[in-house]
């Protein structure tokens, strides 16, 4: 390596286009960004404003569909946007290598794994015999803390969970030692456990093998982890960067203070220092000048007409905003004027909506057969026991595979229990769609996770929330195109975009149409099956405060069901933990989120992303992904706090820590209290 | 609410196209084998609808001139063992062959389409039923199948051209109910489809509103393929002396009636096998053109 230039990568001038339809439209205008050997550089921005177009450039990578106008991509003080098809070859994976989003789209799934990385070896790397490629692949799984490397090798990409998909595409990153890793959103498709390891284990990567890495995100709180300086995109321009302490404890342009406004947080307490964004990058209606100004709350009339450049307002921190210096103070005014939300309310009187009596599911029905020898099916939820009051909101939290799900499918009728009953508004609810009242089946609503899937793509918005009112009311035409109206009020999108069909639509725009299709309903509960995951942070900050306002408004209740502690913080009245189907802690919200913790929720605690906690990665312990073997207790295999023998022998009891907050432990909540706050 | 979202209306710059504008752009877009094949099928549409009304002579009237007096003025293809003017048969028979050849494929791809779309919505013991029947039938050569089928009706109804349409759909629709199966199975996935069942949606109304929407880009492809098949299939029974009864001008029936001609006068012969060839041509450049439009256009959307 050169080590004259102060830099490994750069990236000059960048102006990029995309063809769209028979026109060009600008995708990158001006980019320009360095990384230096061994830094971390964080790239931030919201969907589609071409962070993602930007890192793969860095591999000489460009779409069949794009031009690039002006700029150089400097690799190592070779420039790879001039570079032959051949000559990139020798470059990508030895001196640059990618890591993305989706690691089981990553991976062949009919190839071994280690063959997958062999293959890489074979292209590009120094190792020539097969004993030494064999050593090498072994060496790579140990150092992404792989368990079990000689065994795993031979494993098929669907035999291993996702985290452990994400560590094989990471160690096929490091294959040839490279001096730069792009990382395109490598955690955003994992739970907030798994994210949390995958992110100790880039920590400790770099700490020692001193590669850099452009680790690019939607998520600030992510960044806040591992980067070392941060890039903030949007619509196609750097509006900041800064170093990371910098940026999270002095932001300057508006765009990144909405965006640190954005992540969730478990501390609701601490005062906001900014509030979450409004509205949606749309490129088609960018203005002249700034292109966040549509959405800026700090704008003056010549913000839209003046194009803004980076300025220097620190060392080493740019922003691209000419009302920098007053948005501080304007900021600080506008958030007295907002009114203090309100604590959750106490629910009046004991009114359960659904109750759960000993219920257990599972995906196969005993056959006769199986009943004759005795034979019982997997289970996957077992015993739970808990209930959902009129207008409540009770949020299920999990890892994938805890079960969530399952339980939202049971009562939505999907799925009838093979143990227990499910009553609700005080009746049994049958367990077969068929044996529903349309009563029944209107009062209960769902909204998936994935919008591009909950929505008929062939149907307009019309069609989608006219077939309820139709199949329901029972309504007339005329009657239907007004409630669809107001419908669409309700959720904050324009009534014209009754006439539009889902591709139209941003993904969060197609969660609210989603929404309100459960809405026109009108619904006594609502199951939302992780109806956040799929969204950027800001969009999902703009939904969670709608969802809370129909909360007030509108005394529905909710099954909310995430994997993250964070998200569901300030919506959720109550939260239950869920391990391997089995539930290990209820309680009120502020009740959970407070010792004594159970050992998992402690954990899931721990793993959320917080800005506040940043850089403090402990770079010591790889969590080993182990199967969470116990009979007794799911969480046996995986528990910090594991007290012995007893744990993986005898189910844990259930223990009252007040009135309604309870904890399905071994150990003693004191005991628990003071593990926690150590 | 501070988080307020404020849409102004030129948010709707990027609103929908018109179809009549993204009709003009796929055609401008479309492959050359559409655009000839196109061509050809004007040609044989126009002579379909029109010709009764200018071919010189009825289809059906003996002794327009001496028989198999070979090309002339007066009859362009010459005339047959019966004096009939073989250009007008030819010009009658225009219309016969394209109205069976699409009503039968039509129905063919309805009714399998139904039955597919069902299966893959309801599976369970009835998809099993269904599609062992589809692969029995599957198993059996379509000619055989369409010879049975004739034999079947018996000598009342053959000779019938509403036969030789039943026989073209229940002849396609197996192949049809495969293809609409593993299309609808690919739709089924889809929570919007889990939302119409939870919804308490009876199965046609899922099948209609649903899954129809979301296939119908294969579907379609599949019928102008067919649609390209069945004048062959028409032909080939025609020939055979399966297809419509004698007197009617259906080309595949006046090949066979003309082949001991084929010496003596070999326009006769020629006429309608050139005119049924040039249809197929067209009609599959054509279909497979707008296979490859449509399989774009499915992609594009998604």
């Amino acid at each position: 390596m050169n080590n004259s230039s102060p830099y490994l990568a750069r990236l000059e001038e960048i102006h990029l286009s995309y063809r769209h339809d028979e026109s060009w439209l600008k995708v990158l205008q001006g980019v320009s960004l360095d990384i230096a050997p061994g830094e971390v550089v964080g790239l931030v921005g919201e969907s589609g404003c071409g962070k993602s177009t930007l890192a793969r450039l860095l591999l000489g990578y460009r779409h069949p569909s794009s031009r690039i106008e002006s700029g150089r991509a400097i690799l190592e003080d070779v420039d790879l946007l001039g570079l032959e098809r051949n000559s990139l070859d020798g470059i990508r994976g030895r001196r640059v290598a990618l890591v993305p989003q989706d690691p089981t789209t990553a991976l062949n799934p009919s190839m071994r794994v280690g063959a997958q990385i062999a293959e890489v070896l074979c292209e590009h790397g120094d190792e020539k015999s097969e004993e030494e490629i064999t050593a090498r692949i072994i060496e790579l799984f140990e150092n992404v803390g792989l368990p079990n490397p000689e065994f795993l090798v031979k494993r098929f990409p669907h035999q291993l969970s996702g985290g452990q998909q994400q560590r094989v595409t990471i160690a096929m990153a490091l294959a040839c030692n490279p001096s730069l890793v792009v990382l395109d959103e490598p955690t955003t498709a994992l739970d907030v456990t798994t994210q949390d390891q995958i992110l100790r284990l880039l920590v400790q990567l770099r700490s020692r093998l001193g590669i850099a890495m452009l680790y690019v995100t939607h998520d600030l709180g992510v960044v806040a982890q591992i980067a070392d300086r941060v890039c903030v995109m949007y619509a196609g321009h750097v509006v900041e960067t800064a170093a990371t302490e910098r940026i999270f404890s002095e932001p300057r342009h508006p765009y990144t203070r909405g965006l640190i406004g954005s992540v969730p947080r478990l501390d609701l307490d601490q005062d906001k220092t900014a509030r979450p964004l409004r509205g949606l990058l749309r490129r088609s209606q960018l203005p002249k000048g700034c292109p966040f100004q549509p959405r800026c709350d700090f704008t003056e009339p010549s913000c839209a007409e003046v194009h803004q450049h980076p300025v220097e307002v620190a060392s080493d921190h740019y922003v691209a905003c000419q009302r920098w210096q007053h948005v501080e103070q304007e900021e600080q005014t506008r958030l007295k004027d907002v009114p203090e939300s309100s604590p959750v309310t106490e629910l009046d009187g004991d009114d359960p909506l659904v109750e759960f009596d000993d219920v257990s599911l599972s995906y196969s029905q005993p056959g006769r057969l199986d009943k004759l020898i005795g034979y019982s099916p997997l289970t996957v939820v077992h015993d739970l026991s808990f209930t959902i009051r009129r207008g409540e909101v009770v949020a299920l939290v999990g890892e994938s595979g805890s079960g969530k799900s399952t339980i939202a499918k049971a009562v939505s009728g999907l799925l009838p229990p093979c143990k227990g009953q499910i009553k609700f508004n005080g009746k049994p609810l049958p367990g077969q769609l068929d044996g529903r009242s349309e009563e029944q089946k209107r009062t209960i609503q769902y909204i998936f996770q994935n919008p591009d899937s909950s929505l008929n793509p062939r149907a307009r918005v019309r069609g989608a929330l006219g077939r309820p009112l139709a199949k329901f009311f029972a309504m007339k035409v005329s009657e239907i195109t007004s409630k669809i109206a107001a419908a669409l009020e309700e959720v904050r999108l324009p009534k014209t975009y009754a006439a539009r069909f889902p591709d139209q639509l941003s993904g969060g725009e197609r969660q609210r149409v989603a929404i309100a299709r459960a809405l026109v309903a009108k619904p006594s509960l609502l199951l939302c099956d992780e109806a956040l995951s799929a969204l950027d942070v800001s969009v999902q900050a703009n939904i969670l405060s709608m969802l809370e306002d129909f909360k007030k408004d509108r005394e529905v209740a909710m099954l909310f069901i995430s994997h993250d502690l964070a998200v569901v913080r300030s919506l959720a009245d109550r939260v239950a933990v869920l391990f391997n189907g089995l539930m290990l802690e209820i309680g009120d919200t502020s009740a959970v989120y407070a010792p004594p913790y159970h050992p998992y929720t402690y954990a899931l605690l721990q793993a959320v992303p917080d800005i506040e906690r940043r850089n403090e990665m402990h770079e010591n312990i790889i969590e080993q992904e182990t199967s969470s073997g116990g009979r007794a207790c799911p969480f046996a295999g995986r528990c910090q706090w594991k007290l012995g023998s007893q744990c993986e022998t005898t189910p844990p009891p259930w223990r009252k820590v007040t009135g309604k907050h309870s904890i399905r432990c071994h150990r003693e909540l004191d005991n628990l209290t003071a593990l926690a706050t150590d | 609410m501070s988080t307020e979202i404020q849409i102004n209306s030129d948010q709707l710059e990027d609103a929908p196209i018109s179809r009549f504008e993204a009709l003009k752009r796929v055609l401008r877009q479309s492959p050359m084998s559409f655009r000839i094949g196109g061509a050809i099928m004007f040609v044989h549409v126009f002579i379909a609808i029109t010709g009764p009304f200018w071919a010189p002579y009825d289809q059906a009237t003996i002794f327009t001139g001496p028989p198999l007096m070979g090309m002339s003025w007066e009859h362009l293809f010459g005339t047959d063992m019966l004096g009939r003017d073989v250009f007008s048969r030819v010009i009658h028979g225009a219309h016969l062959v394209i109205i069976l050849s699409i009503s039968g494929s039509f129905l063919g791809v309805a009714l399998g389409t139904a039955l597919g779309l069902l299966s893959a919505y309801l599976r369970g013991w009835f998809d099993e039923v269904v599609m062992r029947l589809i692969e029995t039938l599957i198993s059996i050569p379509y000619l055989v199948l369409a010879l049975l089928l004739v034999t079947a009706a018996g000598p009342k109804y053959s000779g019938e051209p509403t036969l030789v349409v039943l026989v073209v759909a229940f002849v396609f629709a197996p192949r049809v109910t495969r293809l609409a199966r593993a299309a609808g199975l690919d739709v089924v996935m889809n929570d919007y489809v889990t939302i119409a069942r939870l919804r308490g949606e009876s199965a046609w109304s899922v099948i209609w509103r649903e899954l129809l929407p979301n296939a119908s880009g294969t579907l379609l492809v599949e019928f102008a393929l067919r649609t390209g098949y069945a004048p062959v299939l028409i032909g080939t029974l025609g020939f055979l002396g399966f297809g419509v009864a004698p007197p009617n001008p259906e080309w595949g029936l006046m090949i066979s009636e003309y082949r001991d001609l084929v010496l003596a006068s070999p326009v006769v012969v020629l006429a309608p096998a050139l005119m049924l060839a040039s249809l197929i041509i067209g009609l599959n450049m054509w279909t497979e053109g707008l296979a490859r439009i449509l399989g774009r256009s499915v992609r594009h959307e998604e």
